[in-house]
């Protein structure tokens, strides 16, 4: 980042203002909508593609954003199916795309060396819980759907409020990248990856997606070696009384269900109302 | 920036290639070792004949790998009508790529000593990422993602059969998760890491294969990563009886032959982890020598030696498919939920009071009576847990009906059997489940 940015404000406004109009405009024509064309559709791709390269070069202007290979890739394939998470028809496929999604995020947290994060990212929400979803809504069979039922609420409302809640981010992001010496720009990530853990010696992004494809330096063996005992320490340390809470929370919630589920087979009468 | 990949990614490279090829050569084979030990337990012959191809050499059958291969790469790639064809061609990639890739960070042998190349670590580890912290989530990890390419390509190729087998499979997978994760933390707690070279180095160091010292937590694990690997007493995803051929009904050629390269591949990792989790990995007592030795012999000693546990373990799984019945869907599912979950729970917290107390009962007994009881509070867990289980449990074996009323009340059964005369389809609602 040159100083001369640093110092004002590092985002072009007009940019990103451009960009922001862009993806709510793509936004709302690929939405799934009743009045949908194929040229509708097609200049939803082309407004996205410019608020894709629009976001991109704010990226740039901000100086935060690598230039690895595999960081670009990752983030591209999260950024692309999230995009089709939302805009695909058909629910199956929509589910497909997230999991896509959770792939480039847990790539994007491998390569930035929170592995921890990344993998764990896959377990629960890849592995667990969108199988739960696919499985459902395969038993709900989706082309039976009523067309209704396959369209978006509130296309308009929703790429708006998406729209800028993505600029608003961006900008934030900027003015926090501003305010700190360009050393400290990869620092929120590892210090989320370590639940804000503060740490010293943090390793370059290239030692980073080194340590996956390769046999580990010594200094980045140290970190690593230390990251889930420290996550670990943090949450049942400093965080103790929030695990607690939200193991009770999810136990309740699972009593509840079964308790909501069982009710409604064990007693005669409602066998009856159901043959009514 | 310099282009050309460094020392570390080439032997990274290299390991890659020794261990894709070895895995798709061992899968080859052990198919044909897996016919020889049924038809050895059946009392018949087995594959015998195919040897060095235009001769008459028939080297006891060992050329059939080569012509089953052949064969079935070479039979028509049909696509029925009706399928998705995106997920149906991308199921069986999916799931054969999520099945190699578990194998980045699964050690297969110990350390080679440095070779003196400059930019490699020296001792070189069997292991594709070393800087992996969290290899057994990894291997967790990538085990969930190949469930969607059993779920996808049950629902994709548009048969009833196939999509049976995907919700069935999936639903198994997902129960025996569960399971397998308390078995496999017990050992992530006494070793203290989430690294599979680690766990191993920790069983080699105190010469204590956590298999004696957490036997409870051995069994759940051994039997949930039979049900992982959906082998047979677990293979409802694909019983033939019923569902034809599950998940991978309609496919054929070299998609068939994918889905059960994915499938074997999942054996042999079931193995790997059970050899390396619990019955020591490269370690024997009095031959392979502490971690901190470093040789060639000590090298390829290893790495022979956890060959040779996972190939006995391999058998184990063969000989197993020919001598239990396949389970029933409620069974599978009361076993997982209301047998095996409690099991786990109890190694996890026999072992998690084990090393709480360790220093206290050094301090108290000293060294070697400390490891006596450390064995054999587990071993008494392990008994009483059975036991309860065995008693308490005689779970879903009986699905004889259970009446909510007096089965002798002759004008309510006459009613309901005039009410269901008027609706047949509906189930009566006198068999309310099943005891």
């Amino acid at each position: 980042m040159d100083p001369v940015a640093a110092t004002t404000l590092p985002i072009p406004g007009l940019l990103l203002a451009g960009s922001v109009a862009a993806l709510a405009a793509s936004l709302w024509l690929l939405l799934p909508k009743t009045s949908d064309t194929v040229n509708s559709r097609r200049l939803g791709f082309l407004f996205g593609a410019a608020a894709l390269i629009g976001f991109a070069a704010t990226g740039r202007s901000l100086g935060g954003v690598g230039a690895d290979a595999v960081f670009l890739t990752v983030a591209g394939i999260s950024v692309i199916s999230g995009l089709a998470t939302i805009v695909t028809r058909s629910p199956v496929y929509s589910a497909i795309w997230f999991a896509m999604a959770l792939a480039g995020v847990s790539g994007v947290l491998l390569v930035l060396g929170a592995q921890f994060l990344g993998v764990a990212t896959i377990v629960v929400y890849a592995g667990a819980i969108l199988v739960m979803f696919l499985f459902v809504l395969m038993l709900a069979q989706p082309s039976g759907m009523a067309p209704y039922d396959r369209v978006s609420n509130e296309p308009m409302l929703a790429a708006a409020a998406g729209a800028v809640l993505l600029g608003l981010l961006t900008l934030s992001i900027g003015r926090l990248s501003a305010a700190e010496p360009p050393a400290c720009c990869r620092l929120p990530s590892r210090a989320q990856a370590m639940a804000a853990a503060p740490t010293e010696g943090v390793g370059s992004e290239d030692d980073r997606s080194a340590t996956l494809l390769a046999p580990a330096t010594a200094g980045v063996e140290r970190v690593d070696a230390d990251e889930v005992a420290h996550l670990g320490a943090e949450l049942f340390g400093r965080h103790l009384f929030a695990v607690e809470v939200a193991g009770v929370l999810l136990l309740v919630a699972l009593v509840g269900s079964i308790a909501v589920v069982s009710r409604g087979e064990a007693t005669e009468t409602d066998h009856r109302r159901e043959s009514r | 920036m310099n282009l050309l990949p460094s020392a570390a990614t080439l032997a990274a490279l290299v390991k890659i290639g020794l261990l894709v090829g070895g895995l798709m050569t061992a899968a080859a084979y052990l198919v044909l070792l897996e016919r020889w030990i049924a038809a050895w337990v059946q009392d018949r012959r087995g594959p015998n004949r195919v040897g060095i191809p235009l001769t008459k050499i028939r080297l006891f059958g060992l050329g059939q790998p080569l012509a089953d291969g052949l064969k079935i790469i070479l039979k028509e790639d049909f696509t029925p009508s009706g399928v998705d064809r995106v997920l149906y061609n991308a199921a069986p990639l999916v799931i054969l790529a999520a099945s190699l890739a578990i194998f980045a960070a699964i050690p297969f042998g110990s350390v080679l000593p440095p070779l003196g190349i400059p930019g490699l670590p020296d001792p070189v580890p069997f292991l594709v990422a070393p800087g992996l912290d969290v290899g057994v989530l990894w291997v967790f990890a990538l085990s969930s993602i190949a469930v969607y390419g059993v779920l996808l390509g049950g629902w994709a190729s548009n048969n009833k059969y196939g999509f049976l087998g995907g919700l069935r499979s999936s639903a198994q997978l997902v129960a025996y998760e569960i399971p397998l994760g308390l078995g496999l933390l017990g050992v992530v707690l006494a070793a203290g890491s989430l690294r599979l070279d680690t766990i191993m180095n920790a069983q080699a160091e105190s010469g204590v294969w956590y298999a004696f010292a957490q036997p409870l937590g051995f069994i759940v694990f051994m039997v949930a990563s039979f049900a992982e690997a959906a082998r047979l007493p677990f293979d409802l995803p694909e019983a033939e009886q019923e569902l034809v051929g599950g998940y991978h009904t309609e496919y054929s050629g070299i998609k068939l032959l994918l889905f059960l390269v994915a499938e074997f591949l999942h054996m042999i990792t079931a193995a790997f982890l059970i050899v390396i989790l619990f019955l020591g990995g490269w370690h024997l007592w009095g031959v392979t020598g502490s971690s901190q030795e470093i040789g060639w012999i000590q090298a390829l000693l290893r790495f022979g030696i956890l060959s040779g546990k996972i190939l006995g373990v391999i058998v184990f799984f063969m000989l197993v498919r020919w001598s239990w019945p396949r389970f029933r869907f409620d069974q599978l599912m009361n076993l997982a939920w209301k047998v095996m979950l409690p099991l786990g729970l109890v190694n996890l917290v026999t072992v998690a009071t084990v090393e709480e107390f360790r220093p206290q009962l050094v301090a108290a007994l000293g060294p070697g009576f400390a490891a006596a009881v450390a064995i054999a509070l587990p071993w008494i867990a392990c008994l009483v847990g059975w036991l309860v289980a065995g008693v308490f449990t005689p779970s879903g074996t009986d699905n004889t009906p259970i009446l909510t009323h007096d089965p002798l009340d002759i004008e309510r059964e006459l009613a309901e059997h005039e009410r269901l005369e008027r609706s047949p389809r509906n189930l009566s609602p006198t068999l309310v489940g099943s005891r």
